[in-house]
């Protein structure tokens, strides 16, 4: 009853057609790009323009009631599932504001799809350089809340190292511009802080963002190896080198065969224990100097091949494999658990040993593709399950190798963000006391937590707070601090 | 942790306690209403590197110097540079988000953290981010302290990106049409150019002649990469005007010409109005003959050094034309922070995020402005 209600406010605002009360059509809302989650939202509500959305979280203030942003749903934390409350989508948000090839800037607002953006600012010769594996559909709203990366992000940086501005509203309905799009901006670094904060901290309406400069040369290779610790130490060996690839991404064979049996065929060696796909940009001539050293680094690491695309076709026909990889693990089974631990890159060989151990044990297949260059492991586990005894052994097995990945210095999220997935590792890397900072960080933009609650931080790290006298001596302390 | 125990003394008698690194850079200049001061000074040195994985991890109050020491022998460094003196700590270098003429080709100093330790004001201990290159793990401790000025926590621990020094370097200077519209096209054309520089910095007359360049206003760029990649962006950079070799010690030399001084501002806005903001900046401070000025051109930054007082005329002006572009202080006597920047730090959520870490608001009062 409440919830008609509260949808019938929403229509008000959005119109009847952008609001869904009835399970059926809130079933596609169930889950994002990792299926084992799945929470029904009470209601979801669509808005179409930036006055639409601040009007909906106004609303959403004074009756109190939480919600969830969330943008095209690709992510893979579960991290934009709505427990029973309000699902607020913002994929109808795609104006494209401004672009600046003069200054290298772009206003877009955040249902803007990232490739979208790139397709506007290629034939300008710049590009948008986040590059999520699921460019193709994953929105700037969505980027800027789980501050993704992608494989180009081992030398371009993540999307906190390219967004300028963001305004945002905030669960309050406050409107509020963080950064600076034009010039330097003093003060606290709330741009920082929301970038990656998981539609923790607020909605953001438009994004500016920074657009890099083309390389004038990109070579891509795909180095083949005959033993996974060969391509592992050969990633260690490129990095300590001193040469910051482009990307540098690792595919193992289970990776390679399922690729290859797919519609997304690369030419990968199907007969390879694992590739390395390598990307070296710069200038032209000292480009071709750098592909010479990873060549001579490949080979007297054991690589048993190592080619170069010839041209733009075949690059492209080379990352197309990486980066639907994912999608054609579909192929193997109904389930896909997928990690997203990075750990200090000398370590690589080593712990995708110890992953292939604890994969034989729990009898889990396990598929290794991932950003080898920044650390980055994906092990993605196909499973079924509607399987209890597999779901058991799949569960047990992601907890080892996150363990595996925490002892050698690791973290247990690198893009895909902690959500609901890794809710119960960030114990393992955070003390009670940094978790408790983190929530007052949180409040300090929510103070309700009303935004996307019972993500990133477990509700027993926070309630802490509300409990101690902290935070009624913080009023004490405002007086105390005038008159000092 | 001493640190720690010093800030718990201070936060249980409400005592305003000053946080300084290595008390080696001068005070920006905002009144400070301490009656201690905590010093990081004796908390230093290398915690953990491995210089394979390109990341070390380090006290707060390690100097620059001891840092470039021990990643130079493996190599390595970490392109921050910030302008002033290297006996300044990590720590400080971080607190105030300070940033050299490598931030156009490596990013500031934001960019290269990785993981912080911090003493709040409660004299907890917390940590945010990590030891790896990537990490969207919690919130964003790490960006939250960077440039918080010690407001937030006294920074304890470090975690660095490092790059390995390229096998080549080359530093180039060029002279620059004077006139703002020849000079823009000249900021146009470098920008274009098939040149990745490490830095692109103009540089006024007088400090070109300070730095030991001919006394003209001059643009100072470093290439660095391998034999191929520098030889190639020299013969790009030539094309485009008459350029020297210059010394590699011309970086340094601009790093510290700023210090004693006793007021630094910077004027920012979109790249693209730096010639026009490089103009006004000159124009302004015309009287003050002893000003020196560069200005980071990719980045559209004017940094402006001025030895002694500004005349009221040119702080008049420049009051006026904040709607132009945004002033940020780094250095400047009282008044002059009360006239241009009253406090950094009025908005709710930022008055939110002073008092969850420092509730008795002990830390550094007043450095970003009065306390309200």
């Amino acid at each position: 009853m409440a919830n008609e209600r509260l949808a019938s406010d929403l229509a008000g605002i959005v119109g009847d057609r952008f609001v869904l009360l009835r399970p059926s059509e809130l079933l596609v809302y169930n889950s994002d790009g990792l299926p084992g989650y799945r929470r029904k939202p009470s209601v979801a509500v669509f808005p179409g323009t930036r006055d639409e959305t601040i009007e909906v979280v106004r609303l959403l203030a004074r009756v109190g009631v939480p919600f969830v942003p969330r943008g095209a749903g690709t992510g893979l934390s579960g991290g934009a599932l709505a427990d029973d409350v309000v699902l607020l989508g913002l994929h109808r948000l795609k104006r494209v504001i401004s672009i600046d090839a003069e200054n290298r800037r772009a206003t877009v607002e955040p249902g803007v799809v990232n490739l979208a953006l790139n397709r506007i600012a290629g034939p300008l010769g710049l590009l948008y350089a986040p590059d999520p594996s699921s460019e193709a559909a994953c929105t700037i709203g969505g980027n800027v809340a789980e501050n993704a990366g992608g494989p180009h992000c081992l030398k371009y940086g993540v999307t906190l190292n390219h967004v300028l501005s963001i305004t945002a509203v905030l669960p309050d309905g406050e409107v509020v511009t963080l950064g600076s799009d034009s010039g330097e901006r003093e003060g606290y670094d709330l741009l920082g802080a929301f970038i990656g904060s998981e539609g923790c901290f607020g909605v953001a309406l438009e994004v500016t963002v920074k657009l890099t400069k083309k390389p004038p040369a990109v070579r891509t290779m795909l180095a083949d190896f005959v033993s996974v610790d060969d391509a592992a130490r050969v990633t260690s060996s490129i990095i300590a080198s001193g040469i910051v690839p482009a990307a540098l991404e690792f595919m193992d064979n289970a990776t390679i065969r399922v690729v290859e049996e797919s519609i997304y065929a690369a030419g990968y060696p199907a007969d390879a224990a694992a590739v390395l796909l390598i990307e070296l940009d710069g200038l032209t001539a000292g480009v071709e100097a750098d592909v010479a050293v990873v060549r001579e680094l490949c080979a007297a690491g054991g690589a048993r091949d190592v080619r170069v695309a010839g041209n733009e076709a075949e690059r492209l026909r080379l990352w197309q494999g990486r980066k639907k990889a994912f999608g054609a693990m579909g192929r193997l089974a109904p389930h896909l658990v997928v990690q997203d631990a990075v750990i200090p890159r000398t370590r690589l060989a080593e712990v995708l040993a110890t992953i292939a151990r604890i994969a034989a044990t729990h009898r889990v297949h396990v598929c290794n593709v991932f950003h080898a260059g920044d650390g980055n492991l994906h092990p993605n586990i196909p499973y079924n399950a509607d399987d209890p005894d597999e779901s058991e052994r799949v569960h047990l097995a992601m907890q080892e190798i996150m363990r595996a990945c925490v002892d050698a210095g690791g973290s247990i999220t690198g893009e895909h963000g902690v959500g609901l997935d890794k809710l119960n590792y960030i114990e393992m890397i955070f003390s009670p006391d940094s978790l408790d900072a983190m929530c007052r960080l949180r409040s300090a933009f929510d103070p309700d937590r009303r935004a996307n609650p019972g993500k990133v931080i477990p509700i027993h790290s926070c309630q802490e707070w509300k409990a101690t006298p902290a935070a009624s001596r913080a009023t004490a302390g405002t007086t105390a601090g005038a008159t000092a | 942790m001493i640190i720690q125990e010093r800030v718990r003394e201070a936060a249980a008698q409400s005592n305003p306690v000053r946080i300084a690194g290595r008390s080696t850079w001068l005070s920006a200049g905002r009144p400070v209403a301490a009656t201690q001061t905590v010093s990081l000074a004796d908390h230093s040195g290398v915690v953990d590197y491995v210089p394979n994985d390109l990341t070390i991890t380090v006290r707060g109050g390690t100097s620059l110097a001891e840092l470039s020491r021990a990643t130079g022998a493996e190599g390595q460094w970490l392109p921050v540079n910030p302008f002033g003196s290297d006996e300044g700590s990590i720590g400080a270098t971080v607190a105030t988000a300070s940033s050299g003429p490598f931030a156009h080709g490596f990013g500031t100093i934001r960019d290269l953290v990785l993981g912080v330790e911090v003493v709040t004001g409660e004299g907890k201990i917390i940590r945010g981010g990590g030891r790896v290159v990537k990490n969207v793990a919690g919130f964003d401790l790490v960006r939250l302290m960077t440039g918080s000025w010690g407001t937030l926590g006294a920074i304890s621990e470090v975690t660095l990106r490092l790059y390995a020094k390229p096998s080549h370097r080359l530093t180039m200077a060029m002279e620059t049409p004077t006139d703002a519209r020849r000079l823009a096209e000249r900021f146009r054309g470098l920008l274009d150019a098939p040149i990745i520089p490490f830095a692109l910095e103009l540089l006024s007359d007088n400090l070109s002649q300070r730095i030991g360049l001919p006394p003209r206003q001059m643009i100072l760029v470093e290439f660095g990469g391998n034999a191929a990649a520098v030889s190639a962006q020299r013969d790009a950079f030539v094309k485009i005007g008459a350029a020297i070799e210059a010394p590699p010690e011309c970086w340094d030399k601009l790093r510290a010409a700023t210090s004693g001084t006793k007021i630094v501002f910077r004027l920012s806005g979109l790249p693209a109005g730096l010639a026009a903001r490089w103009d006004f900046a000159k124009q302004t401070l015309e009287e003050s003959h002893d000003t020196l000025m560069h200005a980071s051109i990719g980045r559209g930054i004017v940094r402006c050094v001025a030895p002694d007082a500004l005349s009221s005329t040119a702080i008049e002006k420049l009051v006026a034309a904040r709607t132009n572009h945004t002033m940020i202080l780094e250095s400047a006597p009282a008044d002059l922070w009360k006239r241009i920047s009253p406090s950094a730090i009025t908005d709710r959520v930022s008055q939110s995020v002073r008092r969850a870490f420092d509730p008795m608001m002990i830390l550094n009062p007043g450095i970003l402005g009065p306390v309200n």
